[in-house]
């Protein structure tokens, strides 16, 4: 997809924008202020304008007055007499205003850049933006005065088919602009990019993900609590409620708990049931707690059921695949017996009946904290905790990903790295 | 055992950033530490206002003229909530700093400019605070070659190593020892009614002295890291539009705090200095040494450890301020939470500036007073562009959306915008005419 421009005839925004406008007789008109581009269906974006002031008036040239751009000077056409000021059409930015010095989502490195020039080249019979600079040299070639600017050669070079810009801060965009590009990124990677964005970059993010309702329950999950509370809270109910459906019922009960009082109960009523049901429970216990970390989503089995019968359940569970690595057995009186794993379970001769294949659980109460659950997983290489009540009947599982996330060193939960150029 | 979670429980557990505690609090500490957490960005940033060189002004301002300039503190404290409002608004409603939206909205050159001119600005003062902190501690016998390592390794430390949460706990502690003021002040045994009178009615007098002094302290209570600071940290604490009210209740709660105790510097000199004829102050420690005669010892201590407080609060701002400021001009990863690793760039400026402040403020005679006057030049003509950007971003309604100033406001702000900046630039003059 990355055409391969030669360097060389790479033209730089910033020695376009300033430049002159001159008639096809090299006569000087005016001033060039800004290129406009459509965004959208090509991969290139193609010029479609640009601003001039031509003689003291603000005035808009169509791409199809204009014959050539290069550094300092646009050619265009006889006649520029009717020009009119420029009103917006959809998709289209303002290369100079809307997307220099702002931040842009590299998406091959699933990081924020900034934006220090834009390289625009010939391409396919037309001027296109072929990539961004985000290094030094294009900062600098900015700094200088414009008489040494062209001595300085192209920097860090990033291909526009690897960039998505932010397009919420553009005015009259009433069609909002696809960021089709964003498919390429995992959920935790675009969370990171929200974290590390500014709340309007995230919401733009959060909103360019929304049609697709699985994934952006995805994303949620894995955003650090403070940033699902200030998005969710900003959705009508029913929204959240939608979010927080498809969010595996721990993080989801969570996230409730962190909503403010007033709206938890709004959010849960339109949970759809069997959710409701999880995360009322869940809402219970302490967050810190066993009873805080479970997830209610396990698979148990009386004791007598066989081999071929737990395999049933799995093929038929639609719980996440982390808490249905473990099966638990039951007694008559459901007390928890047993726990074993679906390798056991595979490599057990076929008709074996469960209560002989499993082992003993280690088990904790809902009130047991963090640590005791973490040393239980450590000492035992457990990646699931069974939660009993005073009866000894299952509550629900601890999965190792949810206490791994709160045992991390503080510095290293994030990836940090999202921000820069290298 | 399916009991709710009390919501006092659950607020911290968010301030904490969605790490729970491992064992609950008692519901008073609770309490007390959500009133507590409540302070920030706003009463840190006015605060690191009344460092070395702002303490030496004030100290200044009571000893030549008694409490003839107290109104106008009253004017200035408005100023500066009127400024300091509108950048933390900035920062909770558009979740970016100030000199990234400088770059963002007006381009690369303004925001290089005032990139390079915080950077120069900032480590002239954070020199000056390190020569305050040997100063403090000098008149308790530590010498400085001991005291000033052991307090920038203190800094350093802090934010590099620790999280946002812990340093702003720690800068909000700083400010404690600001109450040495008002204690000092009253041991001066001032005559309240005159101290009364004073803030309530105006004395002008047209001669270039008072009127150096007048621009001299607006230009020390009102200084472009204040709103940088405040805005990026805003950002940092991750204060959205919805926590809005208590943010602002804190900025202006802060930078009352922040002038109230200058009043109580120029009423301790005010009252002593002034009345005895010891008109001149040459810095914050000669003001301590001078005080003790009229006031006593226990006021000379108080003093210190004002000093000391003050400069080691600013002595942690200001380099963090150029830190925010150049990793949002040139889109760095930044936080005072973040680890070297993390964050390199924004950990090396927080590195340099210490490193050449601490040894700059080593060498012997060092020329604090000159570079002072740099550090204002510098700030003077810094400041009216910060705060005209200040006034047109936090106006646009394009940015800001129904957060934008209202008509009434604005037109408050502007005017605020355009005398404190006519006074930094009188200053300006004054200074480089050599005064």
């Amino acid at each position: 997809m990355a055409i391969k421009t030669p360097r060389s005839d790479l033209l730089h925004l910033s020695l376009v924008i300033g430049g002159q406008v001159c008639d096809a007789d090299g006569l000087r008109l005016g001033r060039v202020d800004d290129l406009i581009v459509r965004l959208g269906a090509d991969d290139y974006p193609p010029v479609t304008g640009a601003l001039a002031t031509i003689a003291g008036r603000a005035v808009f040239v169509p791409a199809d007055l204009i014959t050539t751009i290069a550094a300092g000077t646009i050619t265009i056409r006889k006649s520029p007499l009717d020009l009119q000021p420029f009103t917006r059409r959809p998709q289209e930015v303002l290369l100079k205003d809307d997307v220099l010095d702002r931040q842009l989502i590299n998406v091959d490195g699933a990081r924020l850049v900034r934006t220090n020039e834009i390289e625009i080249a010939r391409l396919e019979g037309w001027y296109r933006v072929v990539g961004v600079d985000t290094g030094p040299r294009g900062l600098f070639r900015r700094l200088i005065p414009r008489r040494f600017a062209d001595t300085i050669r192209p920097g860090a070079f990033l291909d526009w088919a690897s960039v998505e810009p932010f397009t919420g801060h553009v005015p009259t965009v009433r069609l909002r602009i696809p960021h089709p590009k964003l498919a390429r990124l995992h959920p935790a990677e675009l969370a990171d990019l929200v974290e590390a964005a500014s709340h309007r970059e995230g919401e733009e993010i959060l909103e360019a993900v929304r049609p697709d309702a699985e994934r952006e329950a995805d994303v949620f999950e894995e955003l650090d609590s403070q940033h699902q509370v200030e998005f969710i809270e900003q959705m009508t109910d029913e929204d959240a409620a939608a979010v927080l459906a498809r969010m595996e019922s721990d993080d989801a009960a969570d996230l409730v708990n962190d909503l403010p009082e007033e709206r938890q109960e709004g959010v849960v009523a339109l949970l759809p049931s069997a959710q409701r049901r999880r995360v009322r429970t869940l809402l219970g216990y302490e967050p810190s707690t066993a009873g805080g970390l479970m997830n209610p989503d396990f698979i148990c089995l009386y004791s007598q059921a066989t081999r071929e019968e737990g395999l049933e359940r799995i093929r038929r569970s639609s719980g996440s695949p982390d808490t249905i690595t473990w099966l638990f057995v039951m007694n008559q009186s459901r007390r928890l017996k047993g726990a074993l794993q679906v390798v056991d379970l595979v490599r057990a001769e076929p008709g074996a009946v469960l209560g002989d294949i499993a082992r003993p659980p280690k088990h904790v109460r809902p009130d047991a904290d963090l640590e005791e659950v973490a040393r239980l997983m450590t000492d035992y290489d457990l990646t699931v905790v069974p939660v009993v009540d005073d009866e000894e009947q299952l509550l629900g599982v601890i999965t190792v990903d949810d206490v791994l996330e709160l045992v991390l060193p503080r510095g290293w939960r994030r990836n940090f790295r999202v921000l820069g150029d290298d | 055992m399916f009991r709710r979670v009390p919501a006092l429980l659950a607020l911290p557990r968010r301030a904490l950033r969605g790490r729970p505690r491992l064992r609950p609090r008692n519901r008073l500490t609770a309490k007390l530490l959500v009133l507590f957490a409540v302070l920030g960005p706003g009463l840190i940033a006015a605060n690191a206002g009344n460092d070395a060189g702002g303490i030496a002004t004030y100290a200044s301002v009571g000893a030549k003229y008694g409490y003839d300039l107290l109104w106008m503190m009253v004017v200035i404290t408005v100023s500066l909530i009127v400024v300091q409002e509108m950048a933390a608004r900035m920062g909770a409603v558009t979740g970016k700093g100030l000199a990234e939206l400088i770059r963002e909205e007006y381009g690369i050159r303004w925001s290089a400019f005032a990139t390079v001119s915080v950077l120069v600005a900032n480590l002239g003062i954070c020199i000056s605070e390190f020569v305050g902190i040997g100063a403090a501690l000098g008149l308790a016998h530590v010498p400085k070659y001991v005291s000033i390592p052991v307090a920038a390794l203190f800094v350093w430390l802090l934010l590099v190593r620790g999280s946002y949460k812990l340093a702003e706990r720690i800068f909000v502690l700083m400010t404690i020892p600001f109450f040495a003021y008002p204690i000092a002040a009253i041991l001066a045994k001032p005559h309240w009614g005159a101290v009364g009178h004073a803030i309530v009615v105006p004395h002008v007098q047209l001669n270039s002295g008072y009127l150096f002094l007048f621009i001299a302290t607006a230009g020390t209570t009102i200084t472009p890291f204040m709103q940088l600071y405040v805005q990026s940290a805003v950002v940092e604490r991750g204060i959205g539009p919805d926590q809005l009210n208590a943010e602002r209740a804190e900025v202006v709660s802060g930078s009352i705090f922040a002038n109230v105790i200058a009043m109580f510097i120029i009423i301790a000199t005010g009252a002593t200095l002034f009345l005895h004829g010891d008109h001149t102050v040459n810095n914050a420690a000669d003001a301590a040494k001078a005080l003790a005669p009229f006031a006593g010892h226990y006021a000379e201590v108080l003093f210190a450890v004002g000093l000391l407080g003050a400069s080691l609060l600013a002595a942690a701002i200001l380099p963090v301020t150029a830190a925010y400021v150049i990793a949002e001009t040139f889109g760095f990863e930044k936080g005072i939470s973040h680890r070297p690793r993390e964050a390199p760039v924004f950990v090396a400026v927080i590195t340099t500036l210490i490193a050449i402040g601490t040894v700059v403020a080593l060498i012997p005679g060092i020329p604090v007073i000159k570079l002072l006057v740099g550090v204002q030049v510098v700030n003077g003509i810094l400041l009216p562009i910060t705060l005209f950007f200040v006034w047109r971003l936090a106006a646009s309604r394009r940015l800001m959306g129904d957060y934008a100033n209202g008509r009434t406001f604005n037109i408050v702000a502007g005017a605020t915008v355009i005398a404190t900046s006519t006074l930094s630039i009188l200053l300006l003059g004054v200074t480089l005419s050599g005064r």
